[in-house]
């Protein structure tokens, strides 16, 4: 990937908060990341970790209420995106910015043909007549690999199955070649056979269509596969960020850690006993004073209750949000 | 491990025989019959007693209808279904009755599993009010041993189910599976809707209760590296049949049946250098419809091996080699050697990245 090539998207201190019944609850706090162009970019972390929502934050997919952003910038083809007119962010959505969400089911529109849902974005960002937007939707489905695309645009969602949706779904995504493509958990709710033909797809397209990527995942095995870049939630921070090698050759935080000891491989050697993180995810009632792992870090010390760790750089491109220094330690011993 | 692997003589707990599950497709305001769902279409298999057997597949393949019926949650079309020697396949209701507190179910979504307007108490405490005579101080004795076996806090016995995370719900679930002294418990994708962090906690809990308390399990799941870790003895199942079934190292080591393979070699690995350099078995298409499944062997519309035969002829599952079981034509006994040694060779040298 071109490196230190100026960034298609650059998000810093994100804050995002949800005003329920119960009082707030603060999802995203403080993060910052940016997204080179052409670059693949993993977000990981568990449910509640904040990273749909920092992605949804950005480019304003969350109802306010509950949601409430409160600060921070998104800088996106010389405009901030948080504090642009409503018409403009309209404008960027779904054209230079597309989204695949986690579920092919539900969101496609049942009562739409396929095609009719495909050149929709087509003519209202493009603003293609009725014919060239249906020629360019049959393209796009032959682009991911849809046999039949001209015939099959004239069908409905239920008529396709779960892979053959979500392939539509990043049809739909890349219909105005977008700069920037979000997938949010993309193969999550598929099988594995047919999650290994989506990211053989996502790949070819990368290197035909060259945009940059932003994937979120609880899959570590995903990630490992198509990330150039790695950047790990935790307790709607990040936690560490890294490229992809080194994370898995060298992480640092101590959740990171633990993270990749307790999946178990289905090749190499099997364990006789999981490893575990012991204790829930927090729920973040307020904004964290204290490190949001603590409770369940196994180097917790006296500082991590007192002061939330700002992210620190550790090497080339990695850095972590923890006051631990792991040193020398080899990491699989630790 | 290994003193549960190996007992003297295993004796067989669950035996399944030809079992047959159809579900009619209706049509019409007259609901007239106009096909069936194949959802299990002649399976066969055993369970030890003490061992966990896990079952693999796809959604749809019908790997939790085959929990349901194995419990007799539905009835059965055809088959034989034998747990702990007693044959239930046909049994009715009353026979039945007695037979449930030895074979309990832990569901998949703890969430919906659970009536939210039940305490954890109430929860667990239900299968001893359907089934037994205990007093009020016994029952509660008996809610706080399970709770404690399945490490619940016995100061949230009055709380509702809402008020627990996923992991704890689940354990819930647990306990309350627990609660008559079952056998035999089915588990119906027990980690599925659990964080990955979360799912190691409950994975092993249900190792240490199997350990303590000497229970079978049916461990139902479509992630193959959990069941790796969890299971003696694994089960592939294919659009209602099964495909191939074998203790769980040589099953992961060296797959027989090509869409063991495919899918095995589907699962991408969580360390960078071996995912950019291995070779993957990409399947093209869906798995076709169990209302109308291909004619022949049920995996070759998109198997990379198919041969003639295949289109014509349903393989059977057969025992090619000690406790290893496959269907697969590759492996007919009379190309048994040519055809096992060439089709497990493919695979190795496809595999080569990731042995290093």
């Amino acid at each position: 990937m071109p490196d230190g090539a100026e960034p298609v998207l650059d998000v810093k201190g994100l804050k995002t908060v949800f005003r329920t019944r119960g009082g707030e609850v603060h999802a995203v706090n403080s993060v910052s990341f940016d997204l080179r162009p052409g670059e693949l970019l993993g977000v990981v972390g568990e449910s509640g970790s904040g990273k749909s929502v920092t992605m949804m934050s950005l480019i304003g997919l969350l109802p306010s209420p509950p949601a409430d952003v409160r600060g921070g910038t998104v800088m996106f083809d010389g405009t901030d995106l948080l504090h642009c007119s409503e018409e403009h962010l309209r404008s960027v959505r779904g054209a230079r910015i597309g989204f695949i969400f986690q579920d092919p089911m539900t969101s496609l529109n049942p009562v739409f043909t396929i095609g009719f849902q495909l050149m929709e974005p087509l003519r209202k960002h493009m603003g293609l007549d009725k014919r060239a937007a249906r020629a360019r939707a049959a393209e796009l489905l032959d682009l991911v690999g849809i046999p039949d695309p001209a015939r099959r645009l004239d069908d409905y969602p239920h008529q396709f199955s779960g892979g053959m949706r979500q392939r539509v779904m990043i049809a739909i995504a890349l219909a105005c070649d977008p700069k920037v493509l979000i997938a949010d958990e993309p193969t999550t709710a598929l099988d594995v056979t047919i999650q290994a033909q989506i990211l053989e797809l996502v790949r070819e397209l990368r290197q035909k269509l060259g945009m940059a990527i932003v994937w979120i995942t609880h899959d570590l095995g995903v990630i490992a596969g198509i990330a150039d870049r790695v950047m790990v939630m935790y307790g709607g921070q990040v936690v560490e960020q890294a490229p992809v090698g080194e994370l898995f050759a060298n992480p640092r935080h101590p959740y990171t850690r633990a993270l990749l000891k307790t999946v178990p491989s289905v090749r190499g050697e099997r364990t006789a006993k999981l490893n575990v993180i012991e204790g829930q995810p927090p729920i973040l009632k307020a904004e964290p004073s204290a490190c949001a792992f603590r409770g369940r870090c196994l180097h917790a010390m006296a500082r991590c209750d007192r002061e939330n760790p700002l992210r620190r750089m550790v090497g080339p491109g990695h850095d972590i949000a923890c006051f631990w220094d792991p040193g020398q330690e080899e990491w699989q011993d630790a | 491990m290994l003193d549960r692997d190996a007992p003297a003589t295993p004796r067989k707990l669950v035996e399944v025989k030809g079992l047959k599950m159809y579900f009619p497709i209706t049509a019409g305001v007259l609901r007239r019959k106009v096909g069936d769902v194949k959802a299990l279409d002649g399976i066969s298999f055993d369970i030890f007693e003490g061992e966990t057997l896990g079952l693999v597949g796809e959604s749809g393949c019908g790997k939790s209808t085959c929990g349901r019926v194995i419990l007799r949650l539905y009835a059965p079309t055809a088959g034989s279904i034998r747990i702990d020697g007693t044959e239930i396949a046909e049994a009715d209701n009353q026979t039945l009755r007695p037979l449930r507190p030895s074979m309990q179910m832990v569901f998949q979504d703890p969430q919906a599993s659970l009536n939210p307007r039940m305490t954890v108490a109430a929860i667990i405490g239900e299968p001893l009010d359907e089934h037994t005579q205990l007093s009020k101080t016994e029952k509660l004795d008996r809610i706080y041993e399970l709770m404690d076996a399945v490490g619940l806090n016995r100061n949230f016995a009055n709380r509702y189910p809402h008020e627990f995370s996923g992991g704890q719900r689940q354990r819930i679930g647990i306990a309350r599976a627990l609660a008559l002294n079952p056998k035999f418990i089915v588990c119906d994708e027990p980690i599925a809707a659990l964080d990955v962090s979360i799912q190691a906690q409950v994975v092993n809990l249900l190792e240490d209760l199997q350990d303590r308390l000497g229970l079978t399990y049916l461990f139902i799941s479509h992630d193959l590296s959990m069941v790796r870790h969890i299971a003696d003895r694994v089960a592939v199942m294919y659009l209602g049949r099964i495909a191939e079934l074998a203790p769980r190292d040589a099953l992961y080591d060296r797959p027989l049946h090509p869409y063991t393979q495919a899918l095995l070699s589907a699962v991408p690995e969580p360390d960078p250098g071996i995912e950019t350099d291995r070779k993957r078995i990409i399947l093209t298409g869906d798995v076709p419809s169990p209302a109308n499944p291909p004619k022949g062997c049920n995996f070759c519309t998109r198997c990379p091996r198919v041969m003639d035969v295949c289109r014509d002829i349903k393989p059977d599952l057969a025992e090619i080699e000690p406790g290893r079981f496959v269907a697969c034509h590759l492996y007919e006994t009379t190309a048994a050697a040519a055809g096992s040694t060439g089709a497990s060779e493919d695979y190795e040298r496809n595999q080569q990245g990731v042995s290093l």
